[in-house]
């Protein structure tokens, strides 16, 4: 049943996306149709999975004595992402129904996206590691694709290839581990290893955490490459739902809470893990106080919640890590939605240029006031529940001062979101011509905001999915209420409540605060700047492309040439092989 | 002794094959390599692949050949080489140095007799299934390649 | 007294080198499938061997079925390709076809 589904899932979203592809662009009403039949179908068959998880392997493909077994495997944390990735990814489309309308070039967006959702499912279904990184590659492929997907606006094209040029580059440190676990084990199934690190020698233990460390941070736009995430917002806006904030970011947070018990005792490697992500909550939400562009501010904001997981995992929460990571799904993917249909409508992403649009778009207003409420961490919406929870994760598992600052990045983060609600929505109305969002628009919006209500309700199902399909994770079963009740009970809840509702009064008395705020002025100019990391990245990817450019020359395009290249590489082939044999 | 004669033969129509300027006699000199190739396999026992390697070899794809040289047009190839001659003679001698030292000392004199051999067509359609798949496939993409190759000719036809 | 596996490998050998050298050499396309024809040719001439001192004959025997198969649809669009190229570019010359790179 669950190989089946597994099948399915996978399959239905590639097969869809040869399909739209294949249709052509002539028949764009039959492309949208596709794309929603086979995103839906394939977020069915997803939730459907969620009721058949277990912790054994359900596919076990065999792919020769190099690439071991493809295995697939079920278990909690796969099957949630999964049922994430497929299910938001069909409300993407539906929304792209009323958002690419009358775009160019249609097939080309639709086939990226399903054949991304379907990579998506498939790197947190598999449990062979060098699988992994194969889907871990095809979702940067398609994240390039998509941002890039307007290739005629050279700022899309840069920022595309600064996205792939990142998250490849750390990609390498997963391939590095995936070599390594082979090396040691002789497979790439990741599993054993989870259960008993002790069969992997100690030092090659801690390259391959640090690796996975090194990928994750650059796949999660986290420090110190967390310069892509703002770029990639070029993107059509569901793609920046979809791939930029509630799925391929998360592809990092996945891996580090998936080998969190095996690189638990690795010496430095959670400290580290704080450090990376309190510094990208920190600086991120500083980043997004600044920010005008409204799309990059909710990306900044992306980059702190992100940072938030990392953090928690890096204190030991993994529960805590993963509700935070499905609540930041569900409300970050509804803000960027609503921003979509804010940016459809008034044709500007500067929130400058807005103001007053709320009574011309309330149903946008509701739901986009829901998702940043959610965002703010105010009760009772799922973002309040699943970040006490990270919090105190903080607090009992990590250093005083991380936990002291994540507790002002949530001030922060108030701050900057009512700072945004207010630009679009309130202030003083422009004189363009505004339309609410439009039908299909509606029908994706709609769940997400349901969802950021209601999402904390599945805490408890929640926590026994997790522990009961992942034995090495030391996940404690909790029912709804005792996490409503642990949360309610802790005081770290009132001084989180205390600091967020700082956030929002110095919010209201901005005006008397004008004292301060020209203070920090300097700290703003700075933060346009990305702390001088977006120089380091900026280096990373020129050297990239210079190398890129001078190995160009031993491409001769002669035939002749790529014959002696290949008679080259066979003789060392088989002088490799008459020496190990 | 035959085979003997048989492979020198066989060497002399491959070197000529790629040796001689003119397009239409080196796919002639192919197709009478084929040929040897598939007398070769007779004397090695295998006559079902022998006679299906010189229809296909020595005929269609000669056929093939000559259709398609028709279309280009005999245009007199270049001598100058692709890469130094002597980049490409190191490499040949190198990489069929080693296959030969690898590979010679390994045959004894003997052939094992053909004692029982199965019906090739049980172990082709029980044992190699996949491999009829994939003849299958191959063959749908030749059968384009052909359709590709006439209906250039036709165009052509048309605009002379 | 003939050793005729040793016989046959040589002519193998001799074929792959031919067809080696030819690759590596001429700039004519349609010699380069000419070379893979001869190139092949040698592989499922060693195949067929292969089987007969393994005792597995019909093993190989198959395999060089579906070598010649994929040889042929090989030479087929090889030559499809070529009958393109030629229409397209005016040239066969493969040193005049480089155009992939910028």
């Amino acid at each position: 049943m669950a190989s089946t589904l597994i099948l399915l899932v996978i399959g239905l979203s590639w097969l869809g996306a040869l399909l739209v592809w294949w249709v052509g662009d002539k028949r764009s009403a039959l492309q949208h149709a596709l794309a929603i039949f086979f995103s839906v179908a394939s977020g069915a068959a997803s939730i459907a999975l969620i009721f058949n998880a277990s912790s054994s392997t359900v596919i076990n493909l065999d792919a020769g004595g190099v690439f071991g077994q493809f295995t697939f495997v079920a278990d909690g944390l796969g099957v949630y992402l999964a049922a994430i990735a497929t299910v938001i990814g069909s409300l993407a489309v539906i929304f792209s129904v009323n958002y690419m309308h009358g775009e160019k070039g249609l097939g080309r967006y639709y086939a990226m996206v399903l054949f991304f959702i379907g990579g998506m499912a498939g790197l947190v279904l598999t449990s062979n590691l060098l699988l992994m990184f194969l889907f871990w590659e095809i979702t940067a492929l398609c994240s390039y694709a998509l941002i890039a997907f307007h290739n005629d606006d050279p700022k899309a094209v840069a920022g595309g290839i600064k996205a792939l040029i990142i998250t490849q580059l750390g990609g390498i440190g997963l391939l590095a581990g995936a070599l390594i676990l082979y090396s040691q084990t002789g497979s790439y199934d990741f599993n054993q290893m989870i259960a008993n690190p002790g069969i992997i020698n100690p030092r090659l233990l801690s390259g391959m955490a640090f690796g996975c460390l090194i990928a994750a941070a650059a796949k999660s736009a986290q420090f110190p490459f967390f310069t892509w995430l703002p770029d990639a917002m070029e993107a059509p806006t569901p793609i920046s739902a979809l791939i930029h904030a509630a799925t391929m970011v998360n592809a990092g947070v996945y891996l580090l809470a998936r080998f969190y018990p095996a690189f638990e005792a690795v010496p430095g490697w959670k400290i580290s893990v704080i450090l990376v992500g309190m510094i990208s909550a920190f600086i991120s939400a500083i980043m997004a106080l600044f920010a005008n562009d409204l799309k990059r501010v909710l990306a900044y904001s992306t980059i702190s919640q992100l940072g938030y997981m990392v953090f928690a995992i890096g204190c030991g929460g993994i529960y805590a890590s993963q509700f935070h990571l499905l609540s930041h799904s569900v409300f970050k993917a509804l803000l960027f939605l609503g921003a979509g249909a804010i940016i459809h409508s008034v044709g500007t992403r500067d929130m400058r240029e807005m103001g007053g649009l709320g009574k011309k778009m309330p149903f946008t207003r509701f739901v986009f006031i829901i998702g940043a409420l959610a965002l703010a961490g105010i009760p009772i919406l799922n973002g309040f529940w699943s970040k006490e929870l990270v919090l105190e994760a903080g607090l009992t598992g990590g250093p005083v001062w991380a936990y002291a600052i994540m507790l002002i990045t949530a001030g922060l983060t108030a701050f900057y979101t009512f700072r945004m609600v207010w630009m679009v929505f309130y202030g003083k109305p422009s004189e363009k011509h505004i339309h609410d969002a439009q039908p299909a628009m509606k029908v994706a919006l709609a769940p997400l905001a349901l969802g950021a209500v209601v999402a904390w309700l599945l805490a408890g199902p929640f926590a026994s999915l997790l522990q009961s399909t992942l034995p090495a994770h030391n996940i404690h079963p909790a029912s709804t209420m005792e996490v409503i009740v642990e949360v309610i009970k802790a005081p770290a809840t009132y001084v989180a409540l205390a600091v967020v509702a700082l956030g929002l009064v110095s919010w209201w008395q901005r005006e008397n605060l004008a004292g301060v705020s020209k203070a920090f002025k300097w700290l703003g100019t700075i933060a346009e700047n990305s702390f001088g990391f977006e120089a380091v990245n900026k280096f990373i990817v020129r050297e990239t492309q210079a190398t890129a450019e001078e190995l160009r020359d031993t491409q001769t395009g002669l035939l002749n040439w790529n014959i002696a290249g290949l008679l080259i590489g066979l003789i060392a082939v088989i002088i490799i092989l008459v020496m190990g044999g | 002794m035959i085979n003997a004669l048989v492979a020198v033969a066989m060497i002399i129509c491959a070197i000529q094959a790629i040796r001689v300027k003119k397009l239409l006699s080196a796919a002639l000199w192919l197709a009478g390599c084929s040929a040897m190739v598939a007398l070769m396999l007779y004397l090695l026992g295998a006559p079902e692949i022998a006679v299906i390697e010189l229809s296909v070899g020595a005929g269609l794809v000669t056929v093939l050949f000559v259709f398609a040289i028709n279309i280009i047009g005999d245009e007199k190839p270049v001598t100058e080489p692709g890469i130094p001659p002597l980049i490409a003679w190191a490499l040949v001698i190198l990489s069929i140095g080693i296959l030969a030292y690898l590979n010679l000392p390994l045959l004894s004199e003997v052939i094992p007799d053909l004692a029982e051999i199965p019906m090739a067509s049980t172990t082709i359609w029980t044992d190699r299934m996949l491999d009829v798949i994939l003849q299958i496939v191959l063959i749908f993409v030749g059968v384009m390649g052909v359709i590709n190759l006439i209906s250039d000719s036709k165009a052509k036809e048309k605009n002379q | 007294m003939t050793n005729i596996p040793m016989i046959i490998m040589l002519a193998v050998l001799g074929l792959v080198g031919v067809g080696f050298y030819a690759l590596l050499a001429t700039r004519n396309l349609i010699k380069v499938i000419i070379a893979l024809q001869i190139l092949v040719k040698g592989g499922l001439l060693a195949m067929v061997l292969a089987g007969r001192i393994q005792g597995q004959v019909m093993v190989g025997q198959s395999m060089a079925l579906t070598a010649i198969v994929a040889d042929t649809i090989v030479a087929v669009v090889g030559l499809a390709l070529a009958v393109q190229v030629r229409k397209h570019h005016g040239t066969i010359d493969l040193k005049q076809l480089t155009k992939l790179k910028r």
